[in-house]
C-alpha cells in the first residue's frame, strides 16, 4: 500500500540520481597552492632609561661624550626570518628631560661584525619640565630586506651634544619592530 | 565547472554531518539498528554481514564555513576569502570527521527473548572547535589586535583511530518493553587530544610604560597528548608496509585499550506509539602505549630587551642579554614533554526518539508464528547528542520511514543540526532473498552542489539477513 501511488519509485530515483551525480561546481582548488599566511608581529625591541652618570666613566668619574651598547637578536637567525620576512617597520621613541641633544645611532652587524644597516637620527633637546618626545621610523622594504637577514648583532650608540647647560636629566628610549612575514 | 562522480568525494574528499546515524535510527529490518539501540525492536533471527562490507560510514561536517567559500572561483582573492571566513566563524564553530567500516557483524536469535550480535569494528573520530583567536593570530598578527586578548581555550580538539571488538544482547522483556545492552573492547590506533587549555596572550599599548606595548602570556596551561603517534615519528626508515603492520598489530591490541557500553531501550506506549532510547560508547581508553604528551606552561610579560651600558661586564665581555632573555622566558614559560599514562573518554552518543505506526501490513498467515502488529509506515523524531569537550551537539531529526513491500523500505528524513537547517536525508534498503542491500545519505540537497554544503554522511553496506531460521 502505498500513501503516494507510484510516485515513490520516482522520488527515490530522483534522488539516488542526486546523489550519484553529486558534484561541485564553481570552485577552483588550484587556488590551494595560493594560500599564504600573513602575519604582521609588532614586537618590543630594546628599551632603556639612562640618567646623567651613565656619560661618566665609573672607574674615574671622566665625562665620556658617547656611549654605546650592543644586542645580540639571536631570532634574526631563525629560518622564519631567513625565508618569511617580506618588510620591517622599526619603531623609535626618546622622551628627554636634559637639555642637550644627541645623535642616535642604531647599526645591524652582521655576526663577523660588518655594517649591514645603519640608522641615524637626532635626539631634541628639553628639560626638566618639559620631556620632547623624538620619534623615528625606519622602514626596511622587501629590497633592503636581505640586510636585516644577515644582521644578529643590534648596537645602539648615543652621543650627548654638550652645551653651556648642566649635563642632567634622564633619557628614555623605547623601541619595536614590526615584522611583516609572508608564509 | 567540475563535475567528479559521488564515490570519489566518498573516499577522497572530506568537506562534511555529525556523527548520529539517524536514518538507520529504530529501521528494524537492518541489524545497524543495533549498533544505535541495543535495545531497538528487530524484525529477524540472524544476520551476516559481508566481511568490510556490511557498513562503511563516513560523515564529516564544518559549522561555519563551506569548501564553496574559500575556493569559489570568482577571481577575487583566496587569502581574503579565508580571512572573512576567520572572522565569520566563532570560537564555538567546529570541524568533525568520523568514518565507521565494519569489518565482521554476525547475529543470531538465542531464544524467543533473546538475540545476540558481535562484531569488530574500526572507527575514526575527529573534533575540533574552531581556535578563532589564535587562528587569527597566526594569520593576521597581532599589529592589528593591540589590547585584544588571544584566548588559548579556544584550542580544543580530539581525534581517535581504535578498533572495537563489541557482543550485545537485545532482550524482548515482554510484548511492551525491548532493553538491550552492548559491552566493547577498545584497541586504540592513535590518539591525540588537547582539552581544558587555559591561558591568554596581550599585547597591551603602555603610552605610560617603558615601552610601546607590553606582551603578556598570563596563566598559560596548554596541554596536548598522543598516543601511537611518537613511535611513528620516530622511526624514520619505516617503511609504509611496516607502517602497516604496526597499526594493525595495535587494532588487536597491541596498543592501548579501553571498555566501554552501550544501552538501550524500546517501549511500545500504545500499539503504535514506540518511544526508544539509547546511550552509546559510555566508554573509557586507557591511554599508556607509546604515549607522549607536551606541556606548556606559565605566566611572563616583557617590554622588550634592556641594554645596560656599558658595552662589557666587569670581566670584560659582551653582556649576553639574549641569552638571559631566553633563560627567563624558558623560566617561566615552560615546556615539558611527558611519557605518562593518560584517561581519554569516548565521545558518547545518545538518542531519544518516538515513532508512530500506521496503514497496517497484511502479515502472511502462519498459524504457527505469533506476529507482531506491523505497519507500512512510521513516522517518528529523534533527538541525539554527542559529548564533545564543550558540551552535546544536538541534532534533531523527523522521518517518514515507509515499506514500500515486504523487501523495499526507504526513510525519509529532516535534520537541523549546526550544520544546516535543511538537511533532507533518504535511507533506502532492499532485499533479494536473504541479501540485504542499503544505502542512507544525509543532506542530499547539498549533493547537488557538494562544495557548498557544510556536512553530509553516507552509510552503505550489505548482508545477510534472516527473518526465518
Amino acid at each position: 500500500m502505498s500513501l503516494l501511488p507510484g510516485t515513490n519509485k520516482v522520488i527515490l530515483y530522483l534522488a539516488f540520481c542526486i546523489l550519484l551525480t553529486g558534484c561541485v561546481k564553481d570552485i577552483d582548488l588550484d587556488q590551494a597552492e595560493k594560500i599564504s599566511l600573513s602575519p604582521d608581529l609588532d614586537v618590543d625591541l630594546l628599551i632603556y632609561d639612562i640618567s646623567e652618570e651613565y656619560f661618566f666613566r665609573s672607574e674615574n668619574n671622566v665625562f665620556q661624550p658617547v656611549i654605546r651598547d650592543t644586542v645580540r637578536l639571536e631570532f634574526l637567525d631563525d629560518d622564519y626570518i631567513q625565508k618569511d620576512l617580506t618588510e620591517v617597520e622599526f619603531y623609535f621613541r626618546h622622551i628627554n628631560t636634559f637639555p642637550q641633544g644627541f645623535s642616535h645611532t642604531i647599526k645591524f652587524l652582521s655576526d663577523a661584525g660588518r655594517e649591514q644597516i645603519l640608522i641615524q637620527y637626532e635626539v631634541a633637546p628639553g628639560n626638566s619640565n618639559n620631556p620632547v618626545t623624538t620619534d623615528y621610523t625606519e622602514i626596511i622594504e622587501e629590497n633592503r630586506i636581505n640586510l636585516i637577514r644577515n644582521s644578529i648583532q643590534m648596537v645602539v650608540e648615543l652621543e650627548a651634544h654638550p652645551n653651556s647647560k648642566e649635563f642632567k636629566g634622564k633619557l628614555e628610549f623605547a623601541s619595536t619592530g614590526l615584522f611583516k612575514f609572508d608564509f | 565547472m567540475r563535475c567528479w562522480p559521488f564515490i570519489t568525494f566518498l573516499f577522497g574528499f572530506s568537506l562534511l554531518s555529525a556523527q548520529n546515524k539517524p536514518l538507520l535510527y529504530n529501521v528494524d529490518d537492518l541489524p545497524q539498528s543495533l549498533m544505535l539501540n541495543p535495545g531497538a525492536q528487530i524484525d529477524y533471527k540472524g544476520h551476516v554481514g559481508l566481511p568490510f562490507l556490511s557498513q562503511i560510514h563516513f560523515s564529516a561536517g564544518t559549522s561555519g564555513v563551506s569548501l564553496h567559500d574559500i575556493f569559489r572561483d570568482d577571481g577575487t582573492n583566496i587569502n581574503s576569502r579565508i580571512r572573512e571566513a576567520m572572522h565569520s566563524m566563532t570560537s564555538y564553530d567546529h570541524f568533525t570527521v568520523n568514518e565507521q567500516v565494519e569489518v565482521i557483524s554476525l547475529g543470531w536469535q538465542l531464544d524467543k527473548r533473546n538475540y545476540l550480535s558481535t562484531g569488530i569494528y574500526q572507527e575514526l573520530d575527529f573534533f575540533s572547535y574552531f581556535p578563532k583567536d589564535l587562528a587569527i593570530l597566526v594569520n593576521e598578527g597581532n599589529a592589528n589586535y593591540i589590547n585584544d586578548i588571544f584566548d588559548f581555550s579556544e584550542a580544543a580538539f580530539t581525534g581517535e583511530i581504535m578498533a572495537v571488538y563489541h557482543l550485545g544482547l537485545n532482550h524482548r522483556f515482554d510484548q511492551r518493553l525491548t532493553v538491550g545492552i552492548r559491552g566493547k573492547l577498545y584497541s586504540g590506533i592513535f590518539n591525540a587530544e588537547s582539552t581544558g587549555n587555559t591561558g591568554t596572550f596581550t599585547t597591551v599599548a603602555t603610552p605610560e610604560g617603558p615601552n610601546k606595548y607590553r606582551h603578556i602570556v598570563e596563566n598559560m596551561d596548554v596541554q596536548v597528548n598522543t598516543s601511537g603517534f611518537a613511535s611513528l615519528n620516530e622511526e624514520e626508515g619505516m617503511t609504509v608496509e611496516e607502517g602497516t603492520a604496526e597499526l594493525l598489530k595495535r587494532s588487536f591490541f597491541g596498543g592501548n585499550v579501553g571498555v566501554g557500553m552501550d544501552l538501550g531501550l524500546s517501549y511500545l506506549v500504545t500499539e503504535q506509539f514506540v518511544a526508544s532510547a539509547s546511550v552509546q560508547d559510555i566508554g573509557v581508553m586507557f591511554q599508556r602505549e607509546n604515549v607522549e604528551s607536551y606541556h606548556y606552561y606559565g605566566s611572563y610579560q616583557t617590554d622588550g630587551l634592556e641594554p645596560l651600558f656599558p658595552d662589557l661586564d666587569e670581566t670584560g665581555r659582551a653582556i649576553p642579554y639574549w641569552d638571559d632573555f631566553e633563560d627567563e622566558v624558558d623560566k617561566n614559560l615552560i615546556d615539558r614533554t611527558y611519557n605518562d599514562p593518560y584517561v581519554t573518554w569516548r565521545p558518547a552518543k545518545f538518542n531519544l526518539a518516538i515513532e508512530y505506526g500506521f496503514g497496517q501490513a497484511f502479515l502472511p498467515c502462519n498459524y504457527l508464528v505469533v506476529n507482531k502488529v506491523r505497519y507500512m509506515n512510521q513516522i517518528g523524531m529523534n533527538l541525539a547528542g554527542v559529548l564533545r569537550p564543550r558540551g552535546l551537539v544536538y541534532s534533531f531529526t523527523t522521518y517518514w520511514d515507509k515499506k514500500l513491500t515486504e523487501k523495499q523500505r526507504f526513510r525519509i528524513a529532516h535534520t537541523l543540526d549546526d550544520y544546516s537547517l535543511a538537511n533532507f536525508g533518504l535511507m533506502y534498503s532492499v532485499t533479494f532473498n536473504k541479501f540485504n542491500l542499503y544505502l542512507a545519505a544525509n543532506n542530499i540537497l547539498g549533493f547537488r552542489d557538494l562544495a557548498k554544503a557544510r556536512s553530509t554522511s553516507v552509510q552503505l553496506g550489505m548482508q545477510m539477513v534472516f527473518k526465518d531460521l
